[in-house]
């Protein structure tokens, strides 16, 4: 059914203004679900998106996913002028190309909400709504240290080059600097399954004995695990992932010992920023500012609530 | 001293090659070679395939450099680097297969790598305006902004030769440039060599057709395996002397006169053969062991009807081999029922240049050699006997088909056709760009193939060549046969008057649209 | 005419000091050297095994496309058409769980599955490119965009996972083996062995050459072009299967993110291994050379602190470029 809706919504986007004279119009523009966060944010979107049209129904959503940034600044265009949008939310591709377009659009009147990657210019948003980088490091880095309180060897995969993912490596150094924690390699696995696997089979190679793994990703996780499971080795003691991926945070509710445990980066922040837009837009309550969501650790004590058994993520 | 009308300066060569020779790794290709070009006048180059001539005149043009001897321009030492360098000096060779860009104007090839500029910018009228003139003076009527691959064959040498003027050429080599040419297209390249030879150009032309040597050549220069046979005024050979000494020895009746007798059965029936936009109601028998000749104008129909009763062309009509109708919708099929057909176009459609002699040898009758792993051993064995019977002179066999020379490649096609098992063959321009002594091994094998019972349809645009071989002679015009000759009848006049439609309409233009 | 410099016909070639045959041998040969001088581990038997299980998938897929590639072909939809086979299987298997248990039943579903998925989306290919005549490159390119839609709808945009249950059963087929040697090597062996005695020894190898190096000789020579060019696809897509039924089992998951440019990695392999991109001429052997090489290049990567890890693109690369000028004759202009 989902799939009915995203066919909808495109062919809304061309039906043009008729429609929305006396409703007003939300534009939501994501990056495609190209990997498993994306795929559980752009989840998020739409049911935030359903579920809000049924509580105000003076408010139309529409809805556009891009493949690459061009894609994104054609999307937002093509919301201004063919949908007269009065609010625009938007996670951006990246930061450098979306910030002169959603800025343009800014000064043409429009409520801007930009969630989880900043514009690179202060003050074009009216509201903000973001995951904590460097927080999300220093939390799994602080696990770290929690469950070696006497340091070990670790090896850390990292995800695509990028500034979230450079923010995060280094909350996690901080956390961990001073603690005994050796970190023995540092390698790429560009937040995917099969390379994670690739890479994680080469560190077994490498390093004789690895105390834990940082995956810093729960799809790397996936990859890892199945490595250390094939390579048959028994010094791994856990793995960290993180984002909050429905298996793995039931593999924390179960007590599974190589998984004790996860940390948060919530896709669903695209349904906080989506509401608090929609809220913005039908009431005085005042929205505008800037919202942190922070990352959190997840345990077998707390891992129930984070589980969201519909998300394909 | 041979005399003849036109600034003739004996003894001045303008470019001459003493005692030169050149080396392929251990094969040694060129003996001692002697020959001097002078300006104001027309020299011939004559040999059979491989003699040697393509070498020489790439060394005269600076495509290759000699292993030894010397090159010399107006008596001074030019061994040229390269073919810029020839160029630069004066010295241009127009291959046979043209060196033109397809995709550019007209103008854009005369002037390409020396584009005339206004400042920073292509100085397009100056440019447009030489090339009309180059093109005037050549009498040649295409537009300067017509594009090279729109334009026709003979316009296109035309354009290769505007290029070598515009380069203001004083020794013009020509490889073989009426072998694309109809006789009424040659007329005019003939007329042209008159007004460059009058204008003191140096030309070097080689040809197989000797009447065309004989009637504008000055001089003629014969080569055999890589040596210099004999330089002679040509008003002093006659053209049996001339295809003599090329071959090196007394040449036979080219086209020897049936032998056995002609049988009754009828090998192949074709009645009201449509090919869409090629030919229309094309009808006729051949009896078994019969060599039918199929004559024509270019554009006349006859290459596209035979495709298309082979399967390669879309095709309608009723078709019986040895009595029995068939139906024939690819060339697979066609094989199957012992029907081949031999293509013109050696290169582009008939051998893959590319690979080895082995490989094109057995394509066509790979099945053969399947079962079902290849039998190398087999088709080695198949290629023995090839080189054997056809008389295939080959580098080695182990060399690129793209190697060997026209004539030995055209044999290699035939081996190829005739590993198949045909018992009717389609021969389309079967010594196309070959030499006499090669052409000759064709006919011969053509006769015997036609004594064992094989039937053979031979498509030639030379008259000579169709009447000598064929029992009857067909002619198409515009798509149709519109008459038959055989016996007494078979004269080259009377399948003119025929191809032309009786009148002697020469509309080259409308033929081939 | 026939005096221009005298040089073999390809596929003939001199054995021995002749770079088109030695470049990618020694290529990898140079890799395996500094691959060992570099760390220890890596000629151990571990690493060995995990290097080339990994390249198998990537092997197998390059094996078919050689022979695309040698009959003037291209295949650019192979990377989203593995991920759309392995959604396509994982769902099946599910789906056919309760139905049939979690045995042998519904691996052998699984794999057909695959097999004819892959066969199916070849044959689409080549249908358009041979039949419908469109160029293989803009089909390819088509049907690779429409691959990776489909299993990004598959997965809901997430990912599609194998029932836990199933991939223990499943495994086998990954991380199992004979004697040691596990199955995706073996495979790979297989498929790389066949492939070349195809390529060499039959007439259909012969006839992807020769229709490569110049379609209309192959088709006055009586061979159905059309046909052989199809063959060439289907051939792939099948692979392509098979490649697949022994992905699913590592991780036991697809998504969107599965087989991403695997089709270039494919196509690099098999130009390393010395088989033209214009077609005419192609050898299996060498495309398996190209795939290791390939791998070899990330793994030792991965072994050593040599290099930055923002620059292992660069590096591959250069060692991509490298060998193919390796097997360059001689000369450069003329």
């Amino acid at each position: 059914m989902k799939h009915l809706k995203y066919t909808a919504a495109a062919l809304a986007l061309l039906a043009g203004p008729a429609l929305a004279q006396d409703t007003m119009v939300i534009g939501v523009s994501i990056p495609a679900a190209t990997h498993g966060w994306a795929g559980g944010m752009n989840f998020h979107a739409q049911q935030a998106i359903d579920r809000l049209e049924e509580v105000y129904p003076e408010l139309d959503f529409v809805l556009a996913t891009a493949s690459d940034p061009a894609k994104q600044v054609s999307d937002i265009e093509d919301m201004v002028a063919t949908r007269g949008i009065s609010a625009l939310v938007v996670l951006p591709f990246e930061s450098e190309p979306l910030t002169g377009p959603v800025a343009s659009v800014a000064d043409q009147g429009v409520w801007i909400t930009v969630v989880d990657r900043g514009l690179s210019q202060e003050g074009i948003e009216d509201l903000y709504v973001a995951g904590d980088n460097p927080g999300f490091g220093r939390v799994s880095g602080e696990y770290m240290v929690d469950m070696m309180p006497d340091g070990g060897d670790i090896v850390v995969l990292r995800g695509i080059p990028t500034t979230i993912d450079n923010e995060r490596v280094e909350g996690f150094e901080a956390a961990i600097e001073g603690s005994g924690i050796n970190v023995l390699g540092m390698e790429h696995g560009n937040w995917n399954r099969d390379d994670s696997f690739t890479v994680m089979q080469d560190f077994l190679s490498r390093y004789p004995e690895i105390d834990a793994v940082w995956a810093s990703d729960d799809d790397m996780a996936v990859g890892v695990l199945a490595a250390i499971e094939a390579a048959g080795r028994e010094d791994i003691q856990f793995v960290l992932g993180g984002a909050g991926m429905k298996e793995m945070i039931q593999r924390v509710a179960d007590g599974d010992s190589m998984v004790p445990a996860d940390v948060t980066y919530p896709p669903a922040m695209i349904a906080t920023a989506i509401e608090m837009t929609a809220v913005g837009m039908t009431s005085s309550t005042p929205v505008s500012g800037e919202m942190i969501i922070g990352s959190v650790l997840v345990t077998q004590e707390n891992a129930d609530g984070y589980y969201f058994p519909d998300s394909p993520f | 001293m041979h005399v003849r009308a036109g600034p003739v300066m004996p003894g001045e060569a303008r470019l001459e090659l003493s005692s030169v020779c050149r080396s392929f790794g251990p094969v040694q290709v060129l003996f001692d070679v002697q020959i001097d070009l002078r300006p104001g006048e027309v020299h011939a180059l004559i040999g059979e395939n491989g003699a040697g001539k393509s070498t020489t005149m790439k060394i005269m043009s600076g495509y290759l450099q000699p292993t030894s001897g010397e090159v010399r321009l107006e008596g001074k030492d030019a061994r040229f680097p390269d073919s810029q360098a020839a160029e630069a000096a004066g010295v241009v060779l127009i291959h046979q297969e043209f060196n033109l860009a397809e995709q550019l104007t007209v103008e854009e090839n005369v002037f390409l790598g020396r584009e005339l500029k206004r400042g920073p910018f292509l100085d397009r009228r100056a440019m447009r305006a030489k090339t009309a003139e180059l093109l005037d003076r050549l009498k040649c009527h295409v537009s300067p902004s017509a594009r090279v691959k729109d334009i026709s064959t003979p316009d296109k040498q035309m354009v290769e030769i505007a290029k070598a003027l515009g380069r203001d050429a004083r020794v013009l080599i020509m490889d073989e440039p009426t072998a694309v040419l109809t006789n009424r297209e040659a007329e005019v390249l003939f007329e042209l060599v008159e007004r460059l030879r009058a204008d003191g150009v140096a030309i070097l032309f080689t040809s197989h057709k000797l009447d065309e040597v004989k009637r504008i050549s000055d001089r003629v220069t014969v080569m055999r395996d890589g040596r210099v046979i004999a330089t002679t005024p040509t008003a002093e050979m006659t053209e049996d002397q001339m295809a003599e000494a090329m071959v090196g020895r007394e040449l036979t009746d080219l086209y020897p006169a049936r032998r056995a007798p002609l049988g009754d059965a009828v090998a192949l029936k074709v009645e009201g053969l449509d090919v869409p936009g090629f030919a229309q109601g094309v009808s006729f028998t051949l009896r078994q062991g019969e060599v039918l000749g199929l004559a024509g104008l270019i554009g006349a129909g006859r290459t596209e009807a035979m495709e298309g009763l082979v399967g390669l062309r879309r095709s309608t009509g009723r078709v019986e081999i040895d009595g029995a109708p068939v139906t024939i919708r690819s060339p697979r099929e066609a094989q199957d029922k012992g029907l081949v057909y031999l293509t013109e176009d050696r290169k582009g459609r008939g051998l893959l240049l590319n690979m080895g002699l082995r490989d094109n040898l057995t394509l066509q009758s790979l099945r053969d050699f399947t079962n079902p792993f290849l039998d190398n051993k087999g088709e080695d064995e198949a290629l023995t006997k090839a080189i054997e019977d056809f008389d295939i002179r080959t580098p080695s066999r182990d060399a690129r088909l793209g190697n060997l020379s026209g004539g030995n490649q055209q044999k290699l096609l035939v081996a190829k056709v005739m590993l198949t098992g045909p018992r009717i063959v389609i021969i389309d321009e079967p010594t196309r760009g070959i030499d006499i002594g090669t052409k000759q091994q064709i006919y011969d094998f053509i006769h015997r193939l036609a004594e064992e019972g094989v039937s053979i349809i031979v498509i030639s645009s030379e008259l000579p060549e169709v009447i000598g071989l064929a029992d009857r002679v067909l002619v198409m015009r515009r798509g149709r046969i519109v008459g038959e000759v055989a016996g007494d009848e078979k004269t080259e006049d009377a399948i003119v008057r025929l191809a032309m439609g009786l009148e002697g309409e020469e509309d080259r233009e409308s033929e081939s649209a | 005419m026939s005096t221009t410099t005298e040089q073999r016909a390809p596929g003939r070639a001199r054995p021995w000091m002749d770079l088109r045959v030695l470049g990618p041998i020694i290529a990898l040969i140079v890799l395996i050297v500094v691959g060992a001088l570099m760390n220890p581990n890596f000629l151990s038997y571990a690493n060995i095994t995990n290097v080339l299980a990994r390249s198998a998938f990537i092997g197998i897929i390059a094996v078919g496309m050689t022979f695309v590639i040698t009959a003037g072909g291209l295949d650019l939809s192979v990377g989203s058409m593995a991920a759309f086979i392995a959604g396509l299987m994982i769902m099946v298997m599910n789906a056919a769980l309760p139905g049939l248990g979690g045995g042998l039943a519904v691996i052998l579903l699984g794999i057909v599955a695959a097999l004819v998925a892959g066969l199916a989306a070849g044959w689409i290919n080549g249908f358009l490119i041979t039949t419908m005549r469109i160029e293989a490159f803009i089909v390819t390119l088509g049907t690779m965009g429409i691959y990776r839609s489909l299993v990004t709808w598959l997965a809901d945009g997430g990912t599609l996972s194998l029932d836990f249950g199933l991939r223990t059963a499943l495994q086998p087929l990954y991380y199992g083996g004979l004697f040691g040697v596990s199955w995706p090597i073996i495979t790979f062996a297989v498929v790389a062995i066949i492939g070349e005695i195809v390529m060499r020894r039959t007439a259909f190898g012969r006839y992807c050459a020769a229709i490569g190096s110049n379609d209309t000789v192959a088709r006055y020579s009586s061979v159905n072009v059309g046909r052989i060019r199809l063959l060439t696809y289907v051939g792939l897509g099948l692979l392509v299967g098979v490649a697949t039924i022994m992905y699913v089992p590592r991780l036991g998951s697809a998504s969107a993110a599965t087989g991403v440019l695997w089709e270039l990695e494919a196509i690099a392999a098999v130009i390393i291994g010395g088989t033209m991109l214009k077609g005419g001429f192609g050898r299996v052997w060498g495309s398996v050379v190209g795939v290791l090489i390939l791998g070899l290049i990330g793994n030792i990567l991965n072994l050593t602190d040599a290099v930055s890890p923002y620059l292992n693109g660069a590096i591959q690369g250069v060692i991509i470029v490298l060998a193919v000028i390796l097997q360059r004759e001689g000369k450069a202009g003329t």
